[in-house]
């Protein structure tokens, strides 16, 4: 639960008035005479957040400063913005820890990258990354391919996490994000919300061995990922994909029999974000499923 | 400036003093108050406080001359004779020289010529760059012992003024789990990187003759090496301190071609801004050779660090300003977890934040919260600001302070100095023999791709920021 949450803001800044804020943030939230809080960090979390998906990115981060304390540096890119200049918004969210009269505070910068600054994000984020902590990138929306701004970040971080349900025209875009796959760690959030799925594929085993086609009724990109993971896994390209257009996954079928609904609910957007920050090596089976069909 | 007036604030100053600003410009009085006010207003980490300045500013004085011409020395003798007399100051005096190398023989000379008259003690403090190899070096030094004793002669490297650098000698041998393990049986290297995003800032004229390693590595970095690899002083004498950095440095043996690297910036970002490359900068040559980058292997023989690599960098127009140094140890011999349980899991690193950010971090493995056994690297942070509720004081500050109470400890010895300059006159004389393909690493990047190289040799890394 937030027990406090101190903040500082500024126009037309230098990244050492960022770090100063913070410094001094971090002073102010101590009580007078008490220990200073704790600053708490397992990664620097980055996060690219074109304007269409503000409140989207803002809406998935309640929360995960206390499952994963850390420091949050959120881009907001305005390269049409008609002046050059970043401007920011630096937090300290602290949290109480049960039984210790401690806080452990979390750091959240929020970056409005304006003009021409928009166009090397590696540069002004660098200067804010803690030192020998793991780097983890949200891309909202599809990632610009091929752009100087995704390559430079691309280049620092330790993991890419996109959601290919914010694409269009998949499977298209999936040969693009494979070619990244020798570059860094990728996850993606469309595949971790079909995983209970999956599982319950994989128990179908070894019936399903031979099946033809599969069947999906829910998003594009639900049904091209199950379909690649059929086919990585089983070795088969012959493997016919039927997709009937829902919102949701609702169903699936085998060669025309309906697969039994997996239990549970679905994981809520902020829970899937929160596991993937938790891993770290290559998916290897992830990488192979988006590889057969792109 | 702002130091003193930190000093004042803090009532750290003698109660009798005066300061004489010394310059070739014409001026009086009032005219460099207003000039030292302002820079003061700008720069101090204290708030202005008029009465505060007012004390202050009651003590200054001003003298326009020039040593080079006839009794030139003499006009600021009878102003400092004067106030000397006025206040009964008792003919003490600290010659802060920040002046261009050229007229610094003469300077010394006309002070050192005329300390033998008076009956208080005399201290002369010296900024860099303390000559520009050793043959000059040891000229400086032969011209300052000449007219004046080593205790008189305070050599200033202000890294050593920084909390943090003295804080290294406090975290060493104040505390006794650290100095067991600090040597080559549980050290796997260090990595010590001073990195600066600015540029040469107009200082073309300086800069071209100096370079990195004149600029940076001669003193601030084999200052912190030696900080990082000395033994224990008997006692923290200026003596006994400094006796053991001499030793480390007269250990460090000269590295090999393939043990140096030095770059070059070209065009690139910072901060998102386009820069230009350092050819492009005002008044630098447009086929300049002069390095912006020194990356190197070094090692110490001596018993404590014998095969321990010492990987340090340093450069200008990196992404970050940072001072570290980073004392990686080595794994541990067996975990007994599963591959994939470690895999965010990297190796203990004790940190030391010189700048931005003074304090100390401990990198260690610890498992994550919940089923299963997944291990990840997490930080323990001490950091200045947030432990001690009290401002940091200035490098200067201390150093200021220190020269006015006669302690020599946190500045450079002649033999130092002279072991510094041995040092990278025998790496600039390898580099007469190869020309290399200069602009070789873009503004914003850690330094050309053979800095990488120079470590990945060795199956390492440079520590990620």
């Amino acid at each position: 639960m937030s027990a406090l949450t101190v903040d500082w803001d500024g126009t037309d800044v230098r990244l050492s008035d960022v770090n100063n804020a913070l410094a001094k943030l971090r002073a102010e939230s101590a009580a007078e005479g008490a220990p200073p809080n704790l600053r708490t960090s397992v990664m620097t979390h980055l996060a690219w957040i074109p304007e269409a998906w503000a409140d989207q990115a803002r809406a998935a981060l309640a929360g995960m400063a206390e499952r994963h304390p850390s420091r949050s540096i959120l881009l907001f890119p305005e390269p049409d913005a008609g002046k050059n200049r970043i401007d920011a918004m630096v937090s300290l969210e602290c949290y109480s820890i049960a039984e210790v009269n401690r806080l452990v505070c979390s750091e959240v910068i929020e970056l409005e990258l304006l003009g021409t600054r928009a166009k090397a994000p590696a540069s002004i984020v660098e200067p804010l990354l803690i030192s020998d902590l793991p780097v983890f990138l949200r891309w909202r929306g599809e990632p610009a391919w091929g752009a100087q701004e995704l390559e430079q970040l691309v280049e620092i971080v330790d993991r890419l996490i996109v959601d290919s349900t914010e694409w269009d025209d998949v499977p298209y875009p999936y040969r693009r994000l494979a070619a990244l796959f020798e570059q860094t760690a990728v996850s993606d959030i469309a595949w971790a919300r079909n995983s209970r799925w999956r599982h319950l594929l994989a128990s179908l085993w070894p019936d399903i061995a031979d099946v033809a086609t599969i069947r999906v009724t829910g998003t594009a990109t639900q049904a091209w990922l199950l379909c690649g993971w059929l086919r990585s896994r089983l070795d088969r390209d012959d493997i016919a994909l039927e997709h009937v257009p829902a919102e949701r996954l609702v169903g699936i079928e085998l060669d025309g029999k309906p697969a039994p609904f997996p239990p549970g609910d679905p994981p809520l957007p902020s829970d899937v974000l929160s596991e993937e920050l938790d891993r770290f090596s290559r998916d290897r089976v992830y990488e192979d499923a988006v590889r057969a069909v792109a | 400036m702002p130091a003193l007036y930190a000093l004042m604030v803090r009532r750290l100053l003698p109660s009798r003093f005066a300061i004489v600003g010394v310059a070739r410009t014409e001026g009086d009085d009032e005219a460099f108050r207003n000039d030292m006010k302002e820079t003061v207003q700008k720069y101090a980490r204290d708030e202005f406080i008029e009465e505060v300045w007012n004390e202050l500013a009651e003590n200054m004085r001003y003298v326009a001359t020039d040593f080079a011409d006839e009794g030139g020395e003499d006009k600021l003798e009878e102003l400092v004779e004067r106030v000397d007399e006025e206040r009964n100051l008792g003919a003490n005096r600290v010659y802060y020289l920040a002046v261009p190398p050229v007229v610094f023989p003469m300077i010394v000379d006309a002070i050192g010529q005329r300390k033998g008259h008076r009956s208080g003690w005399t201290r002369l403090i010296v900024e860099k760059p303390f000559g520009h190899d050793l043959a000059s070096a040891r000229e400086l030094n032969a011209l300052l012992t000449e007219r004046f004793d080593e205790s008189e002669v305070f050599r200033i490297d202000h890294y050593l003024g920084k909390e943090t650098v003295q804080n290294m000698l406090a975290l060493r041998f104040a505390n006794g789990i650290f100095e067991p393990i600090w040597n080559r049986q549980f050290v796997d290297h260090v990595q010590i990187t001073v990195a600066e995003s600015i540029g040469i800032e107009g200082r073309a004229d300086y800069y071209e003759s100096a370079g990195a390693i004149r600029d940076i590595f001669q003193n601030h970095l084999l200052q912190l090496l030696a900080l990082t690899a000395m033994e224990p002083p008997i006692d923290f004498t200026a003596e006994s301190v400094r006796n053991e950095k001499v030793k480390v440095l007269r250990a460090l043996h000269t590295p090999g071609p393939k043990s140096v690297v030095r770059g070059q910036y070209g065009r690139g970002y910072i901060e998102g801004e386009e820069v230009p490359a350092y050819r492009e900068e005002q008044g630098v040559a447009a086929d300049s050779m002069t390095e912006t980058y020194v990356g190197a292997k070094l090692y110490a023989d001596n018993w404590r660090w014998a095969d321990t690599p010492f990987y340090v960098r340093m450069g200008k127009r990196l992404p970050r300003r940072e001072t570290t140094i980073a004392i990686q140890f080595k794994r541990a011999p067996h975990p007994p977890f599963e591959e994939t349980s470690a895999e965010g899991l990297r190796p203990n690193v004790l940190l030391v934040h010189v700048q931005p950010d003074e304090g100390v971090s401990l990198a260690i493995g610890a498992k994550v919260p919940g089923q299963g056994m997944q291990i990840r690297t997490v930080h323990m942070d001490f950091l200045y600001g947030g432990a001690f509720r009290t401002g940091m004081p200035e490098a200067y500050e201390r150093l200021i302070l220190d020269t006015l109470l006669g302690d020599g400890t946190l500045f450079t010895r002649a033999d130092e100095v002279e072991e510094q300059w041995l040092l990278v006159d025998s790496m600039v004389a390898a580099w007469q023999r190869d020309r290399p393909g200069f602009p070789n690493y873009a503004a914003g990047t850690w330094g050309p791709p053979s800095a990488d190289d120079l470590v990945h040799r060795d199956g390492r890394s440079w520590r990620r920021h």
